[in-house]
């Protein structure tokens, strides 16, 4: 089960799954997010998430390169050391509607990466193993990039213009 | 086979049994068609029961002669009571006339004005005391004495029918039947029937068997592995004997908790590749519908075996009547081409419900199988049934040949592969819903247009041969009907025929799709059109009518149950209207 | 570590079909959809050897999601098609999805007879207190004073239905309860309900974010048992009673007879009708 106060990660190839889990499972989170977004007629939405999940992609296939020398173990969903419902990059469904915004969707991403950079640090200040404090520290650091460049998007965006109106029509019964 | 002339058939003799509180008249009815049945003879017994659990009063009909009997006929030679207790509630049911015999006990007192009415001949016999004569004697078994001698069926042959039916009572019960029978056989009788039933020196091969069996072994030979069913009067029989003999198939019967439950089940194991039937009746059939429509959408064989009985609502749960085929037609919401069936005796129902099973399967859709509580709960002595037309069974989808589409609408007959679940590369959602060629939901008008054609074509492209009909006589006349009335309409023709009125029988069995052109064609030259249906609206009439089949001169001869429709009630309708 | 029986490289998204989901954005049926993929990869079971059987409403459109064998059938009938299947393809692993109307309101009846015959099935219900599909009407498991549906202006006014004490007195042999907002652990409840030999009922704790975003308030106060769980129907009865509903975890645990037809052939057909033989 997911802990309150996460188990200690304690070898290499435990801590790169953790990371790849977290980055693939962030990305089918995006992927899905985006469909929805799709599905429910948000296009801007939908594009911005296929991005996000476009930038996971590309952070996993890093983090994959690190472990491709290494055998990895198997550990069910529920046995990862998470302080997270699922993944700490597979965000909630906190806020996520429809309608939702362009500064929606970043705060849902900030959150995000805010929860992946803090499990990566996390790790870093309680791992025995010191290449694993090592590479989660730099993880930690990239999430932090992360964390900023949204944090700046978040600040350039006009407060005016990004909100959708309120939806009038009345829900539908579709069967 | 009886090797008689089918238009000229030789007498019958018709025999009821009435009594009540435990008088033992089912035993004695069983006992005389497994008896004639030795005797190398036919026999149709039918039975009617009052509504009590135990202890009711009941009767027993039982026609028998040397070709196979599939009506009542229009009187009966012998009535014998082994009380009068509640006699009246059978009395519409055993007509007389004054040369038949009434066989009773003064000691039970004097014949019921409903039946003594009739004039019929009466034969006083001390049947009680002949009972009470022999140790743990019992009054039926000394009145099947007095009716297999009356009959001219063999001492013996009754006796051995003894051995086999009370074997498991053990020897000093089937001695005092012994007993009661011998005495039965010499009591002196005063009066005789106007004839004996002939002697068989070789017998062909024949089964007694009851329609709801029937309507079993067909299902099996069709190929049903799986049945889900809720108890329902007439039907529960069917389930009875499916339960252990599909378990040594190695299928299975599994109880539900309501009709809703049992329909849906079979769809459920059909969908995984197992045929699969339920049995019921009105009631049950109505609460089914939902679960039809699914079927035929999703595009799920399943077979229903309606045995009708009265209605609507509980109506008359224990007795017969046609009056299902409107549901069966029409009961579906949306259009929802699908197969109805009518067995047209109780030997055709193994071979009509094989049919069903092998149309359904091939077809991918809802077959409906109409029977009645006359076929059902009768039995009856028959030469084996034939076996159904094969068919193509169900078209399946191989493992791994691409991308799959469940519902694709490129081939000619509307019929796409099945994929069943355990074959690779096929996976897809079975979808209540209207869909696209791959399943998934779709209310675009397109999809709908086209799904519904798709639907459609497996039946219309449905060549069902010869199968279709029953098809008798020849002449002017002609009388269309179904189910359990094409008996008495086979009857009736023959002895319009003898009277001159050359009469030709249509008796459908493939009620929906109706061969439009085959039933055209059967009519070529007939003038004189007579529809025959036990039911109150019509339901066979109008459907024709609908589809502008039927001449407008055609009269209906439609009358609800209980009471069978018999073959001189045909004649007189014939003769009256034309 | 897991304990996972095979060492596969089976992903969660392999089990997901390529059909986007019609659920609203934000759905709790999302993390179902999530715990049954990594239900079914986690055990490695083979795609074709899996079907997922529903009836209607929002959850149960479920089966078009997954990428197994599916059957999306009508209102209330699920676990009467699931029955079936299972009766007829016992070799097969059987899932049923559903609502909370589906299930315990039109479909009541097979929820009882599904849980007495403890048929080696798992159901999973998608329980968000409302009918979607519909426009939000009250469901069984509506409180007796949601007044927000035009179809009850002042509320149900009668006693919400309890799944899991239902499920208990009817006979369920695996009984428990999961939440969106945890899908991992709804995931081990599944894995556990597949492995577990007859019936398990989960109730799956799902917030409807459009006719019910209260629920999104769920997180808060949503918390596992704070026992383990039983096999003893008197002690889980009392759990279950004791309860506000919003505990999650395994409740109750048992091994009873699992219906399944038998299994051997022992006749022809030719055999049976000289029985008709006279």
């Amino acid at each position: 089960m997911n802990q309150a106060h996460p188990a200690v990660i304690d070898n290499l190839p435990e801590f790169l799954l953790h990371a790849i889990t977290l980055e693939r499972e962030s990305v089918d989170r995006y992927e899905e997010l985006a469909e929805s977004m799709a599905v429910h007629n948000n296009p801007g939405m939908a594009e911005l998430f296929h991005k996000l999940a476009h930038f996971g992609r590309l952070h996993a296939s890093e983090i994959e390169q690190h472990a491709a020398a290494l055998v990895l173990p198997d550990i069910a969903p529920w046995n990862f050391k998470w302080s997270t419902p699922e993944g700490p990059e597979s965000g909630t469904r906190d806020g996520v509607h429809y309608l939702m915004d362009q500064r929606e969707a970043l705060e849902h991403a900030l959150y995000n990466e805010t929860q992946g950079r803090d499990f990566y640090a996390s790790v870093a200040s309680s791992s025995p193993d010191e290449e694993v404090r090592e590479l989660a520290a730099q993880f930690s650091r990239e999430e932090s990039e992360h964390v900023a460049i949204l944090e700046s998007w978040l600040t350039r965006l006009d407060p005016q213009n990004t909100r959708r109106l309120e939806d009038l029509d009345p829900p539908n019964s579709p069967d | 086979m009886s090797s008689r002339d089918p238009n000229h058939p030789s007498p019958t003799l018709s025999v009821a049994i009435t009594g009540s509180g435990g008088s033992g008249v089912v035993t004695a009815g069983q006992m005389l068609l497994m008896a004639v049945a030795d005797a190398g003879l036919y026999g149709l017994m039918g039975r009617s029961a009052g509504p009590q659990i135990r202890g009711g009063e009941s009767a027993v009909m039982l026609r028998t002669g040397d070709h196979q009997i599939d009506c009542l006929d229009d009187h009966f030679d012998i009535l014998i009571a082994l009380d009068w207790l509640n006699v009246n509630r059978f009395a519409e049911e055993i007509p007389l006339t004054p040369e038949s015999l009434i066989v009773c006990d003064p000691e039970s007192g004097t014949v019921p004005e409903a039946i003594a009415h009739q004039g019929a001949r009466v034969m006083a016999l001390p049947l009680n005391a002949l009972a009470k004569g022999v140790t743990e004697g019992r009054v039926n078994m000394v009145a099947l004495g007095v009716i297999a001698e009356l009959l001219g069926l063999p001492r013996q042959t009754m006796l051995s029918v003894v051995d086999k039916a009370l074997k498991r009572k053990g020897a000093g019960v089937i001695d005092s039947a012994h007993q009661c029978i011998n005495s039965g056989f010499d009591q002196p009788k005063s009066l005789q029937l106007r004839s004996k039933l002939p002697t068989i020196s070789v017998p062909p091969p024949r089964w007694n068997i009851s329609g709801n069996e029937a309507s079993g072994i067909g299902a099996l030979r069709g190929g049903i592995r799986f049945v889900a069913a809720y108890p329902i009067t007439p039907a529960t029989e069917m389930l009875e004997w499916l339960a252990p003999n599909l378990e040594k198939l190695g299928g299975a019967l599994l109880q539900a908790e309501d009709e809703l439950a049992s329909i849906n089940m079979i769809i459920g194991g059909s969908f995984g590749g197992i045929p699969s039937l339920t049995a019921t009746s009105g009631p049950g059939l109505s609460l089914m519908m939902e679960g039809l429509g699914l079927a035929v959408t999703s595009e799920t064989p399943v077979v229903v075996a309606n045995v009708m009985r009265g209605g609507p609502s509980t109506g008359i749960p224990t007795k017969s009547e046609q009056s299902d085929l409107n549901i069966a037609l029409y009961g579906f919401h949306g259009d929802a081409p699908h197969l109805v069936l009518g067995a047209l005796d109780i030997r055709d129902c193994a071979f009509t419900t094989e049919w069903a099973v092998r149309l359904s399967e091939e077809l991918q859709t809802v077959a409906i199988v109409l029977s009645d509580q006359s076929q059902g709960q009768a039995r009856s002595v028959i030469d084996p049934p034939p076996a159904a037309p094969a068919g193509h069974g169900r078209k399946l989808a191989q493992a791994n040949e691409g991308d799959y589409l469940r519902y694709r609408l490129d081939p000619e007959d509307g019929i796409s592969p099945m994929a069943i679940p355990g074959t690779e590369g096929c996976l897809y959602t079975a979808d209540g819903l209207e869909h696209n060629e791959r399943g998934t939901p779709s209310s675009m008008p397109r999809d709908h247009q086209r799904q519904l054609d798709k639907r459609l074509r497996k039946l219309v492209n449905l060549d069902s041969g010869p199968s279709w009909a029953e098809i008798r006589g020849s002449g002017e006349n002609c009388i269309i009907t179904w189910g359990s009335s094409s008996g008495a309409a086979f009857e009736a023709a023959n002895r319009l025929a003898r009277l001159g009125r050359a009469t030709r029988v249509i008796a459908i069995r493939l009620l929906s799709p109706l061969p439009e052109n085959r039933l055209f064609e059967a009519l070529a030259g007939a003038t004189r059109v007579l529809t025959v249906e036990q039911n109150h609206g019509g339901q066979l009439y109008h459907y024709l009518h609908a589809l502008r089949l039927l001449p407008d001169s055609a009269r209906m001869l439609a009358r609800p149950g209980p009471l069978p429709i018999r073959p001189g009630e045909i004649i007189q309708t014939m003769l009256e209207q034309y | 570590m897991s304990g996972n029986p095979v060492a596969s490289p089976v992903t969660a998204k392999q089990f997901k079909s390529e059909i986007k989901p019609v659920w609203c954005p934000g759905c709790g049926d999302f993390s179902v959809l999530s715990a049954v993929t990594k239900a079914l990869a986690y055990l490695a079971l083979p795609q074709q050897n899996v079907a997922l059987v529903s009836g209607i409403g929002c959850s149960s459109r479920l089966p078009a999601y997954v990428s197994v064998y599916g059957f999306h059938g009508v209102h209330g009938r699920a676990l009467a098609v699931a029955s079936g299947l299972k009766a007829a393809r016992p070799d097969l692993t059987v899932l049923v999805a559903g609502g909370d109307g589906d299930g315990f309101s039109i479909g009541g009846n097979h929820f009882l007879h599904a849980c007495r015959r403890n048929m080696n099935l798992t159901y999973i219900v998608m329980d968000n207190e409302v009918y979607g599909m519909t426009k939000g009407q009250a469901s069984p498991t509506t409180s007796p004073d949601w007044a927000k549906s035009m179809l009850t202006p002042h509320g149900p006014g009668v006693p919400s239905f309890n799944p899991a004490a239902i499920a208990l007195a009817s006979g369920a042999t695996f009984i428990a309860r999961g939440f969106t907002g945890k899908p991992n652990d709804l995931a081990k409840l599944i894995v556990d309900a597949i492995q577990h030999p007859g019936f398990s009922f989960i109730q799956a704790l799902s917030p409807c974010t459009t006719y019910r975003p209260e629920q999104n308030e769920w997180k808060k106060i949503v918390r596992p048992f704070d026992a383990d769980v039983t096999a003893d129907p008197i002690e889980a009865a009392q759990r279950i009673q004791a309860d506000d509903g919003l505990s999650t975890g395994l409740i109750y645990q048992t091994r009873l007879p699992v219906w399944q037809p038998p299994n051997s052939i022992s006749a022809e057909i030719e055999q049976l009708e000289r029985g008709f033989q006279i």
